[in-house]
């Protein structure tokens, strides 16, 4: 029983990182006031070119950064649509989305000529830093832990979070007092970006080990339904990922134990994350508000 | 010698994306350690002029020089760093942000990921505080302060950037006559510091009383420049408006008849889900105009809104002529008799994009004498409809296929008006009816109130403006945080009276 208990928790850490990374991500972009709809499509394209930059180069870290790259660029559009171009925020989301599944689904055939998945040779994933006979943390755990407590205490303490902060709920003062509201609506997009990248080349050249156009799998989603019900506070959204984690681990151990099985059926399980993670993260923090220029193009005239 | 003044613009020319030129080629100089009025009607070009000097907006013409240096200013920070700051009329503070956040914003000290060194942002503050003479909480969030208050942040947030010219665009607006007072002894402070202070008014007696010169615009184009000791209230207000002005209202006096709207221990929440409106009781009866003063912001929109079937009511009775309406939708409510004059024209008077024709039948649009078979609308009916309005109440329109948007803000006004009137009510509400409006607009329009009650109509009133409240109301309510602080009559009691009152203080009497 402790065993189990100990390898669930395990695998919650471990599935908790993309979406922590990109509920984290998404939140300073949206503190911002930048909504993006298209972490799902950058999780999956990141996912993609993180694995062929791992294998082209046999490290697994370049496929990382790789990932956060790819996700930076789609950020930088994303940035330029809606910030200097003043567009809406939501199509352009839903552009990266479905692009993403046709460069993924084509890319993977045209690429290493397998049809709809291709599998991480296991010398260019990332090597655990801790082993247990439960199972084992990646690097990449602490380092999720690490940017959430971080980019927390970077929007809450500092100049640039407050800054971060005023251009997303109240531009015009923003601006009044010289503070360039397009360049940190810019920035905070594409950091959110870069974040959901890493979290999609995390999924391929780490935890899965594999590539395929449904990897992502609606996380880059439930990411955002998770930085709305953590409040638009990176270090909830820390909680929020592992207590999804948790029981998206849990649900999947008892479809593979039959005893269990016997009593609940492993269809209710199934959607616990869902409800569970709902009901603690909204019934910790109540009735939030999201910061008030949130998706609203900035023109001074 | 002449001593070069610290501003000077000259030829300034303002022409929006939209065509509209706000600024026809403006001259005006400002002296170091002068309180200087920027006077003229709304429209005239005033804020848009400071909005350029303060980086806000780039002028299509014109120079600019500080202290005899040419300039141009690509942003509000260009402008802050020739320590040049502006208290624009609707604030420009983060709301969740407390005091102190707002203040530094923007100028929090060293290193953009260091952390934020509160304390000393702190005893700079409280420094200035103590210069001024005033006190403000800076660890609250600046939402949950009042506007007097919140004004005071906003003048604070410029003098920390060390500002050496603060503008304030229509200051008073927002404040009880007690809150100007202080406000004013504030500037005076100010000024005595070698501060020099350019204050946008439209308010006469205001910009007599605290400036040392006065600049007039017009319709876009500078009218001159005056010291204020050797003018008078008379030739301002010539200049303001290029006419003589003398607001000639006529009001016979009238016994009000029966009670038309009665409303019973009302109480409507606001936006944020705080009580707004807390327990009014009151009644407007026929013949007669009702009015309510008070600072915006204590309840007022509420109250209407509840009235009109907007917002709703949490506890208590509206009753409109011997019915019940608590409750029931608006378009109910005009085929009860009720008519509205919205606060916000643009946004609820009025569908701005639409044309003339379109917004004279809005709320009168089910009816028969627009519908054809089918339930389509009649263009002929609704033309002649939009026509008539038109003519009677002199609405200047380029043609009825015009876009709302395309009036000014007091024909506009007019319309809405017009076209209230023509639902043929017995229940009027008019909300800031004049706010906005240009001279000739709005002695027209507070005549047809009057009309109306002399026509045996009953008006409700709410107004921001005490002297159109004064002048209008048989009987006038002051507001105050949800509660009528008293119901008087406009002849028994004077000014300063009033000013106490909309402060929430009540008369000892």
């Amino acid at each position: 029983m402790i065993e189990a208990v100990i390898s669930i928790l395990i695998g919650a850490l471990t599935a908790m990182v993309p979406l922590v990374l990109t509920s984290v991500g998404a939140t300073v972009s949206e503190r911002a006031g930048v909504v993006n709809i298209g972490y799902e499509g950058i999780i999956l394209m990141s996912a993609f070119f993180g694995a062929i930059f791992a294998e082209i180069t046999g490290n697994p870290w370049i496929g990382l950064i790789g990932g956060a790259f790819v996700g930076m660029l789609l950020g930088m559009l994303h940035g330029f649509i809606t910030v200097y171009l003043k567009g809406d925020h939501v199509i352009p989301g839903i552009g990266v989305n479905l692009l993403a599944l046709g460069v993924v689904a084509f890319g993977i055939t045209a690429y290493w000529g397998t049809a709809g998945q291709h599998q991480v040779p296991t010398n260019v994933r990332v090597a655990p830093i801790i082993n247990t006979p439960y199972g084992s943390l990646s690097p990449m755990v602490l380092i999720t832990i690490a940017i959430a407590i971080l980019t927390h205490w970077v929007l809450f303490r500092t100049p640039l979070g407050l800054r971060i902060r005023a251009v997303g709920e109240n531009p015009e003062a923003a601006d009044a007092l010289g503070i360039n509201v397009e360049r940190y609506r810019f920035l905070a997009t594409v950091y959110g970006a870069m974040l959901a990248g890493l979290g999609g080349a995390f999924m391929s050249v780490d935890w899965l080990g594999t590539v395929t156009k449904q990897l992502s799998a609606g996380r880059g989603f439930i990411a955002l339904a998770n930085m709305v019900f953590s409040g638009w506070n990176p270090l909830r959204a820390l909680l929020g990922g592992f207590i999804f984690g948790f029981f998206d681990n849990l649900s999947v151990w008892v479809r593979t134990n039959p005893e269990i099985q016997r009593i609940v059926p492993w269809q209710f399980v199934a959607t616990l994350p869902y409800l569970v993670t709902l009901i603690i993260v909204a019934g910790i923090i109540g009735k939030v508000r999201p910061p008030k220029a949130d998706g609203k193009p900035y023109k001074r005239e | 010698m002449e001593e070069v003044p610290i501003i000077e613009m000259k030829g300034i020319v303002k022409v929006y994306p939209d065509g509209t030129k706000a600024l026809k080629g403006v001259d005006f100089s400002v002296k170091k350690g002068e309180i200087h009025g920027l006077l003229g009607e709304n429209g005239a070009g005033k804020t848009t002029l400071m909005k350029i000097l303060s980086g806000m907006l780039h002028p299509t013409g014109g120079k600019i020089f500080v202290n005899g240096k040419e300039v141009r200013f690509k942003s509000p920070a260009d402008a802050l760093a020739n320590g040049i700051g502006m208290v624009h009329q609707h604030f420009t503070l983060v709301d969740v942000f407390d005091g102190l956040h707002n203040i530094i914003l923007g100028m929090e000290g060293h290193g953009l990921f260091s952390k934020i060194d509160v304390e000393k942002a702190k005893e700079k503050l409280q420094k200035l505080m103590d210069e001024l003479n005033f006190q403000v909480p800076l660890d609250v969030p600046v939402e949950k302060l009042p506007v007097g208050v919140q004004q005071r942040i906003e003048i604070l947030k410029t003098l920390y950037r060390d500002v050496d010219v603060l503008i304030l665009d229509e200051p008073t607006a927002v404040l009880t006559p007690i809150e100007v007072k202080e406000l004013f002894e504030v500037l005076r402070k100010l000024k005595s510091q070698g501060k020099t202070i350019i204050f946008i008014s439209h308010k006469l007696r205001e910009v007599m009383e605290i400036t040392d010169r006065v600049t007039v615009l017009r319709k876009g184009e500078l009218i001159g420049t005056v010291n204020t000791r050797e003018t008078t209230p008379k030739e301002l207000a010539k200049m303001m408006v290029g006419r003589e002005v003398v607001l000639k209202i006529e009001k016979p006096p009238k016994e009000a008849g029966k009670p038309v709207l009665e409303v019973k221990d009302l109480w409507v929440k606001g936006d944020r889900g705080e009580d707004a409106v807390k327990g009014l009781t009151f009644e407007v009866r026929a013949g007669e105009i009702f009015g309510i003063a008070g600072v915006e912001g204590n309840g007022q929109t509420e109250l209407i809104e509840a009235i009109s079937g907007l917002r709703k009511v949490e506890k208590g009775k509206v009753i409109l002529n011997g019915k019940d309406i608590t409750g029931r939708p608006p378009r109910e409510l005009y085929d009860l008799g009720m008519a509205h004059i919205p606060e916000d024209r643009i946004h609820m008077g009025l569908v701005i994009e639409m044309s003339v024709a379109e917004n004279s039948i809005l709320g009168l649009h089910w009816r028969k004498a627009f519908r054809g078979p089918l339930g389509l609308i009649r263009w002929d009916k609704v033309k002649e409809h939009a026509a008539k309005l038109v003519r009677d109440f002199e609405v200047s329109v380029p043609s009825i296929e015009a876009p709302a948007k395309s009036l000014s803000g007091g024909n506009q006004q007019k319309l809405i008006v017009a076209r209230e009137v023509s639902k043929e009510p017995e229940f009027i509400i008019a909300s800031q009816p004049t706010r906005g409006v240009d001279v000739a607009s709005t002695e027209y329009i507070r005549n047809y109130l009057i009309k109306l009650r002399n026509e045996n109509k009953a008006v409700l009133l709410v107004s921001a403006d005490l002297d159109e409240v004064l002048q209008l109301s048989d009987r006038m309510a002051i507001i105050y945080e949800g509660k009528f602080v008293g119901i008087v009559k406009p002849e028994e009691v004077t000014e300063e009276q009033i000013g106490l009152m909309m402060g929430g203080i009540k008369n000892e009497s």
